[in-house]
C-alpha cells in the first residue's frame, strides 16, 4: 500500500505534536527518527503500484512509486532522519515536539508529491507542503520577523501554485482525467497551458526566478528547517515534478527553452547572490537556488534521470551543510560567517563539512563532481551558450562553497566548543551517504543506476570537460581569496529583487486594496460608516437610490397635501421643518370637493344650510388629521423605503403580468 | 418528519415568549434541546429515507386550494445537506455560552429563526418558501438590533430595508411564475417539472429576463453579490458573535439556495441565457470581497468581507451548472461545487464568527491592530482560528479545498479565462488571513494601547469550535459521503434541470 508512506510519517507527526515539550528531548527526538526511519524502510520495500483511491465521484488519487520516485522517496526519509536527529539534539526545547512533528508532517506531504501519480494528489501534498512550511519557518512566533516571512514564503509559493491549478483544470478539460497519463495524451495549446503553468508551480516551490527571494525570507525558521525545505522536501519538490512530468511536458510549445532559461538564469544570478553573502545560510540559500536552476536545466535539455541524480546527491550535502551552519550559529550566536572560524574550536565538526563541501564544489571524486558533470554533459545537448552558463553556474558554486567552508571552518577561535554528539551523527549520516553516491565515479555503477531509473546518459566532449574543471579551479581559488579579504554585506537581498517585488507588486497592491475598501464604503454604499470620518455619508450609490426614494416620497406627500387635499391643515405644530412650504389652501381636489359642496349647499336654500356645513368642516377636520399623521409616519427612513417599494412592487407586478 | 423538525423549534420558541417564569439557564437548555431535535430527525431523514434522485420524505397538507398554495415539504441531496448543516449551526448557536440581558427572548428568536430556516430549505412550495424567507429577516432584525452592539439599531435597520427589497423581487418572481403556469399552483416539484417561462420561447424573451433578474437581483441581495453586498459588514460587525454565525453560515446559504431552485430549476432556458453575465457578476464579488476584505482593519468586517468572496466562488459554481455550454460532467462538477461551498462556508465562517465573538465576549474591541501574540496566552483559540483560516483559505484536506477544486474544475471547462481570474481570489484570501493571523496571535505583544489580558476557550467553546472544525476536516480528507448525498448530477438532470 503506498498510501502509508505519506501516511506514516504525517500520522507520526501528529502524535508527537500532541505530545507537547513535556517528554523533554530523547523520547520526541528517538520517536520522530525511528518514524523516518520508518518511512525509508517503506519506501524502500513498497511495490510499485497501487489501487487507485476513489476520493469523489469521477476523481481518484492515484499513485505509484516508478524508480525515480522511489530514488526521491528514500531521499526524503533518509535526509529527513538526520536532519530529525539533529534537530531533537540542538533545536530550543520550547516548542520542540511541534517543530518535530510539523516535520514529519511534512516529510509526508512530500513522500505525497513523490508517490502522486495524477495532479490531484500532487497539488493535495504540494499544498500540504507549503502550508506545513509556514509553519516551520514561523516556528519562532513570538519574535516579530519568523511569522512574516512564514506569510511570505507561503504566499510566494502559492503565487506559484496558481500554475499547478491551472494545469490540473487544463488537463481535466481536456482530457475528463487527471492522471499523469492523461497529461501525455494532451496536445496543441491546452499542452502548453498544462505545461507552463507546471514551470510556473515548480519555479515558485524551487525558488527559481523570479520568486527566489522567498528562500532568504525562509532563513529565519531554524536550521533543521532550513536544512529539510532546501535539500530534499520543498525547493526539490519543483524539480522533481518537472523531471516526473518532463518526457510529457518536452512537447509543449516553449516548454524546454523555458526550462532552460529560468534554470540557467537562476543558476547564474543565485551563484552571484551566493558568493557575496556573509550571512552563512543566506550563502546557502542562494546556492541552493542555483543548484535546482541547473536540474531545471537538465531537464529542458532532455535528461530528467540526470535531474533526479544531481537532486538526489545535492539533498545529501546540502542538509550537512545546513546542519553545520545550525552547529556553528548555535555555538557563535551568530549567522555572520566573518564571526565563525570555527576549525580549531570544533575540528570533528569541520571535518564532517569537507566532503559537503567539496561536493558543493563539485571536486572529484565527490558525488557532487559527478552529478554536476552530467549535467554539464546533458547542456552540451542544449548548445554552447547553455554550456557556457553552465561552466560558469559550476565556477561560481566551487567559490562560494569553498567561501563558505573557509570562513566558517576554517582555522581561528582557539577555544573548544562543545557539540551535542547527536548533531555530529546527524552530520556523520549525511557524509556516509555522501561518500556512498561518490561511488557514482566507477561507470558500472552509474550505468546500472541510470539503467534502473531508465535515464539516458549525455554524451560530453573533452573541451567542454577542461572548461568546467578549469572554472572550478578558478572558481576555488576565487573562493579562497575572497574568504581571506574583508567583506561587506550586500546592500540588496537577492540583487534588489525583494525589493523590486515590494514595489512592483506587494504596495501597488496594498495601495489598490486601501482605496478598494474605501471605494466599497464611500461609492458603493456611501450610508455613512459610524466612526470613520473620511468616508463622507450620502454620496455612494446606494445612499443616493435611498435619498432618491425618500425624496420621491416626500414630492408624494406634498403633493399629497397640495392637490389631493388641498384643505388647510391644523394643527400647524406638527409639521416638521422639511415641509415648511407649504401649498396655497384651496386649490386641491378635496377642497374643491369641499368648496363645491359649499356651494350646493348655499345653493340649496337657507334650510340645508347646518347641514351642508357639517360636510365641509368634517371631512375637511378627518383629511387633515390624516394628513398630520402621515407626515409624521413620513419621517422615519424605513417608511420611506416602504412607500417607494411599494409603488415600485405594484408598477412592476402590473408590468410582469399585463405587459408580456 | 420534515414538518415535525420545522415545527418543533418554532413551538418551543412560542412556548419560550410567552411562559416568563423559565428561567435564563433553562431558556438556553431548552434552546440546545430544541434546536438538536431538528438535527436528528433530519438524520433520520438521511438514513431510513435517502433521496435518490428527486424529493424525499414527501409530505402535503392542503392550505389554500384554490391559488394552489399547500404545505408542502420533502427534500433533494442539496436541501437535505444544507438543512442539516444548518441545524448544526443552529446548535452550535444555541449551545454558544453568553452573558446578556433578556436571554429568554434571545433564545427564543433563535429558535424562531431555526424553525424558519429549516422550513425554507424543506418546503416544497413557493409561498410558504418566500413566507419563510421574509420571516428570516424579522428574526435576524431582532437578534442583531436587540442583541447586538456598536450601531446595531442602524445595521440591522439597513439589513432588513436591503434584504426585504430584494425579497419583494423576490415574490414578483414567484407570483409570475405561479401565474405562467398552465394551472395555478405553487408546487416546486410541477414548476420543476414543467418550467413554464420556457414555452415564451417563441419570440418573448424579455418578461423570462426580467423575472430572472428580479430572482438575481433579490438573490443576489441576500447571497450578497457585488455590488449589492454592502449590507453585510455592518450587519455582522454589530451583531453578536452567534447571530453572526447564523447570519453567514445559514441566512447567506438562502439566496444560493434560492437561485439554484428558482432560477436555475425553474428557468433554465433563461439561466443559461444569462449564465456568464452571472458568472462574471460572480468573478466580481470573488476579487473585490478578496481585495476589499485585505485592507480591514476590523477582525470582523475582515471575514465578512471574505464571505463576500466566497459566495461569489458559490454563485461561480451555479453559473457554470447554469450554462447550456461545456459537458454534463463540468457542470455537475460546478455545482457539486457550489453545494459543498455553501456547506464549507457555513461551517467555516460560522467558526470564525465563533472565533470573532470570543473576541468581542472578552475586550469588546475587534481592532486587529491592537493584538499580538495572543497565542501565547490562549494557544486552543490560536489552533482553531489557524485551523478555520486555512480552511477558509482553500487549503487542501479541509473543506474549502473540496469546493473550490470542484468549483473550479467545472468552471474551468466552461468559462477557463473566468476561473483563471477567479484563481487570483485563493492568492489573495491566502495573505488575507495569513496576514491577520500573524498580527492578531504570533509576534510580541503590543507595547502599549494593546489588550491587556485575554482568557482562553472554555471548554464549551473548545468543544463546539472542535465540532464544527472536526468535520471540517472530515470533508476535507473523505468528501464522498457529502458528494453522495448532494449527488448534483440529478439536480441537473431533473426535467428543466438546466438546457
Amino acid at each position: 500500500m503506498i498510501w502509508t508512506l505519506p501516511l506514516v510519517p504525517a500520522l507520526a507527526g501528529l502524535a508527537i505534536w500532541a505530545m507537547g515539550d513535556r517528554p523533554g528531548r530523547a523520547l520526541p527526538g528517538a520517536a520522530a527518527f525511528f518514524a523516518a526511519a520508518a518511512t525509508l524502510l517503506l519506501a524502500a520495500m513498497l511495490p510499485e503500484g497501487a489501487a487507485p483511491l476513489h476520493w469523489a465521484p469521477g476523481l481518484e488519487l492515484r499513485a505509484g512509486l516508478p524508480p525515480m520516485a522511489r530514488a526521491v522517496a528514500i531521499t526524503v526519509a533518509g535526509v529527513g532522519m538526520a536532519v530529525l536527529l539533529y534537530a531533537a539534539a540542538q533545536e530550543a526545547a520550547t516548542g520542540l515536539g511541534r517543530l518535530l512533528g510539523i516535520m514529519l508532517i511534512f516529510v509526508g506531504g512530500m513522500q505525497m508529491v513523490v508517490i502522486a501519480d495524477d495532479l490531484l494528489a500532487l497539488l493535495i501534498g504540494w499544498e500540504v507542503m507549503g502550508a506545513c512550511s509556514w509553519a516551520l519557518i514561523g516556528h519562532r512566533w513570538r519574535e516579530s520577523a519568523p511569522m512574516r516571512s512564514a506569510n511570505y514564503a507561503f504566499v510566494m509559493t502559492r503565487a506559484g501554485d496558481i500554475g499547478l491549478f491551472v494545469a490540473l483544470f487544463a488537463v481535466f478539460a481536456g482530457t475528463g482525467s487527471t492522471s499523469y497519463a492523461a497529461l501525455g495524451q494532451l496536445e496543441g495549446g491546452m499542452l502548453g497551458v498544462a505545461a507552463w503553468g507546471l514551470l510556473v508551480a515548480a519555479a515558485s516551490k524551487s525558488g527559481q526566478l523570479p520568486f527566489a527571494p522567498w528562500l532568504f525570507r525562509a532563513m529565519d525558521g531554524p536550521a533543521a528547517v532550513s536544512a529539510l525545505l532546501h535539500s530534499a522536501a520543498m525547493v526539490a519538490a519543483g524539480v522533481y515534478l518537472l523531471a516526473r512530468l518532463g518526457p510529457d511536458l518536452a512537447a509543449a510549445p516553449g516548454f524546454a527553452p523555458g526550462a532552460l532559461a529560468v534554470g540557467l538564469a537562476t543558476a547564474v544570478a543565485g551563484g552571484v547572490v551566493a558568493i557575496r553573502q556573509t550571512h552563512a545560510k543566506k550563502l546557502l540559500a542562494g546556492s541552493t537556488s542555483a543548484q535546482m536552476g541547473l536540474m531545471i536545466a537538465a531537464v529542458g535539455a532532455g535528461f530528467p534521470g540526470v535531474a533526479i541524480l544531481h537532486l538526489v546527491v545535492h539533498a545529501a550535502f546540502k542538509a550537512a551543510l545546513f546542519i553545520a551552519a545550525g552547529i556553528a550559529h548555535h555555538a557563535t550566536g551568530s549567522h555572520d560567517l566573518r564571526d565563525m572560524a570555527l576549525g580549531r574550536a570544533m575540528p570533528r565538526v569541520a571535518l564532517l563539512v569537507l566532503p559537503a563541501a567539496f561536493s558543493l564544489a563539485a571536486v572529484p571524486p565527490l558525488a557532487g563532481g559527478w552529478s554536476k558533470e552530467e549535467i554539464l554533459k546533458a547542456l552540451e545537448a542544449a548548445g554552447p551558450v547553455a554550456s557556457a552558463l553552465g561552466v560558469l553556474a559550476g565556477g561560481l558554486s566551487a567559490a562560494y562553497a569553498a567561501r563558505f567552508a573557509i570562513l566558517a571552518f576554517g582555522l581561528g577561535r582557539e577555544e573548544r566548543l562543545p557539540v551535542p554528539a547527536a548533531a555530529r551523527a546527524a552530520m556523520l549520516l549525511l557524509g556516509a551517504a555522501t561518500l556512498a553516491l561518490s561511488l557514482l565515479w566507477v561507470p558500472t555503477v552509474s550505468e546500472a543506476v541510470l539503467d534502473w531509473l531508465g535515464a539516458a546518459a549525455p554524451r560530453g566532449s573533452t573541451g567542454w570537460l577542461i572548461a568546467s574543471l578549469a572554472a572550478m579551479g578558478a572558481g576555488l581559488m576565487a573562493g579562497w581569496a575572497g574568504a581571506r579579504a574583508p567583506s561587506a554585506p550586500p546592500h540588496h537581498e537577492w540583487l534588489g529583487l525583494s525589493a523590486l517585488v515590494d514595489a512592483a507588486i506587494v504596495s501597488p497592491f496594498d495601495w489598490m486594496s486601501r482605496h478598494a475598501a474605501r471605494l466599497d464604503d464611500a461609492v458603493i454604499d456611501g450610508m455613512g460608516v459610524p466612526r470613520r470620518d473620511d468616508v463622507p455619508p450620502g454620496r455612494g450609490a446606494l445612499a443616493l437610490a435611498v435619498r432618491g426614494a425618500t425624496g420621491t416620497a416626500s414630492l408624494a406627500a406634498r403633493f399629497d397635501d397640495a392637490w389631493i387635499d388641498g384643505q388647510r391643515v391644523t394643527p400647524r405644530s406638527r409639521l416638521t421643518p422639511g415641509h415648511a412650504t407649504r401649498p396655497a389652501p384651496g386649490g386641491g381636489a378635496i377642497a374643491l370637493l369641499t368648496r363645491a359642496t359649499a356651494a350646493l349647499a348655499r345653493i340649496a336654500g337657507r334650510g340645508g344650510e347646518a347641514i351642508s356645513d357639517l360636510i365641509p368642516e368634517g371631512s375637511g377636520r378627518v383629511a387633515g388629521l390624516v394628513g398630520a399623521d402621515l407626515r409624521r409616519v413620513q419621517t422615519g427612513m424605513a417608511h420611506h423605503y416602504y412607500a417607494l417599494l411599494l409603488a415600485g412592487t405594484f408598477a412592476g407586478a402590473l408590468f410582469l403580468i399585463f405587459g408580456g | 418528519m420534515l414538518t415535525l423538525s420545522v415545527l418543533l423549534p418554532l413551538l418551543a420558541a412560542i412556548a419560550l415568549a410567552l411562559l416568563p417564569r423559565i428561567g435564563d439557564r433553562m431558556a438556553r437548555l431548552l434552546a440546545v434541546v430544541f434546536t438538536a431535535l431538528p438535527m436528528v430527525l433530519l438524520l433520520a431523514v438521511w438514513m431510513t429515507d435517502p433521496p435518490s434522485g428527486g424529493f424525499a420524505a414527501q409530505f402535503e397538507a392542503p392550505w389554500i386550494p384554490s391559488l394552489g398554495i399547500a404545505w408542502r415539504v420533502g427534500v433533494d441531496g442539496m436541501s437535505l445537506a444544507l438543512a442539516l448543516m444548518s441545524a448544526l449551526i443552529f446548535l452550535a448557536a444555541a449551545a454558544w455560552p453568553m452573558q446578556i440581558a433578556r436571554a429568554r427572548a434571545y433564545y427564543a428568536w433563535i429558535l424562531f429563526l431555526t424553525g424558519v430556516s429549516l422550513g425554507l430549505f424543506v418546503t416544497l412550495d413557493l409561498v410558504i418558501f418566500y413566507v419563510f424567507f421574509d420571516l428570516s429577516l424579522v428574526g435576524m432584525y431582532f437578534l442583531i438590533g436587540r442583541w447586538g452592539h456598536g450601531d446595531a439599531q442602524h445595521a440591522a435597520l439597513k439589513f432588513f430595508v436591503y434584504t426585504l427589497a430584494g425579497s419583494l423581487l423576490i415574490l414578483i418572481a414567484i407570483i409570475v411564475l405561479a401565474l405562467s403556469m398552465p394551472e395555478l399552483t405553487f408546487d416546486m416539484r410541477a414548476i420543476i417539472a414543467a418550467p413554464p417561462l420556457a414555452a415564451l420561447a417563441d419570440g418573448g424573451t424579455v418578461v423570462p429576463g426580467l423575472v430572472l433578474l428580479a430572482l438575481v437581483v433579490g438573490f443576489g441581495i441576500k447571497t450578497p453579490l457585488f455590488p449589492l453586498h454592502t449590507w453585510l459588514p455592518p450587519a455582522h460587525v454589530n451583531a453578536p458573535g452567534p447571530a453572526s454565525a447564523i447570519l453567514a453560515g445559514v441566512l447567506l446559504k438562502m439566496g444560493t439556495y434560492g437561485l439554484v431552485r428558482l432560477g436555475l430549476q425553474m428557468m433554465p432556458e433563461t439561466f443559461a441565457r444569462w449564465a456568464f453575465w452571472i458568472a462574471l457578476l460572480a468573478l466580481a464579488s470573488i476579487l473585490w470581497g478578496a481585495i476589499v476584505a485585505y485592507a480591514q482593519p476590523n477582525l470582523k468586517r475582515r471575514i465578512a468581507y471574505t464571505s463576500v468572496n466566497h459566495m461569489g466562488y458559490t454563485v461561480l459554481g451555479i453559473a457554470v451548472a447554469g450554462s447550456a455550454a461545456g459537458t454534463e460532467t463540468a457542470r455537475a462538477l460546478a455545482l457539486t461545487g457550489a453545494v459543498v461551498e455553501m456547506i464549507a462556508h457555513g461551517l467555516i465562517t460560522g467558526a470564525l464568527f465563533l472565533v470573532a465573538g470570543v473576541f468581542w465576549k472578552r475586550t469588546q474591541d475587534y481592532e486587529i491592530a491592537h493584538y499580538g501574540g495572543l497565542a501565547e496566552e490562549a494557544p486552543r483559540l490560536a489552533m482553531m482560528a489557524t485551523l478555520a483560516a486555512f480552511a477558509s483559505l482553500g487549503l487542501p484536506g479541509l473543506a474549502g479545498f473540496v469546493a473550490e477544486l470542484h468549483i473550479f474544475l467545472g468552471a474551468f471547462a466552461v468559462y477557463p479565462w473566468v476561473a483563471a481570474a477567479g484563481l487570483l481570489g485563493l492568492l489573495i484570501t491566502a495573505a488575507l488571513f495569513l496576514q491577520l493571523l500573524r498580527a492578531v496571535f504570533f509576534g510580541p505583544r503590543p507595547a502599549e494601547g494593546g489588550v491587556a489580558r485575554f482568557a482562553d476557550l472554555d471548554r464549551t467553546e473548545m468543544a463546539i469550535l472542535s465540532a464544527l472544525l472536526a468535520l471540517v476536516v472530515l470533508i476535507g480528507i473523505w468528501p464522498l459521503w457529502l458528494l453522495e448525498l448532494i449527488d448534483a448530477a440529478t439536480i441537473l438532470a431533473a426535467p428543466g434541470g438546466g438546457g
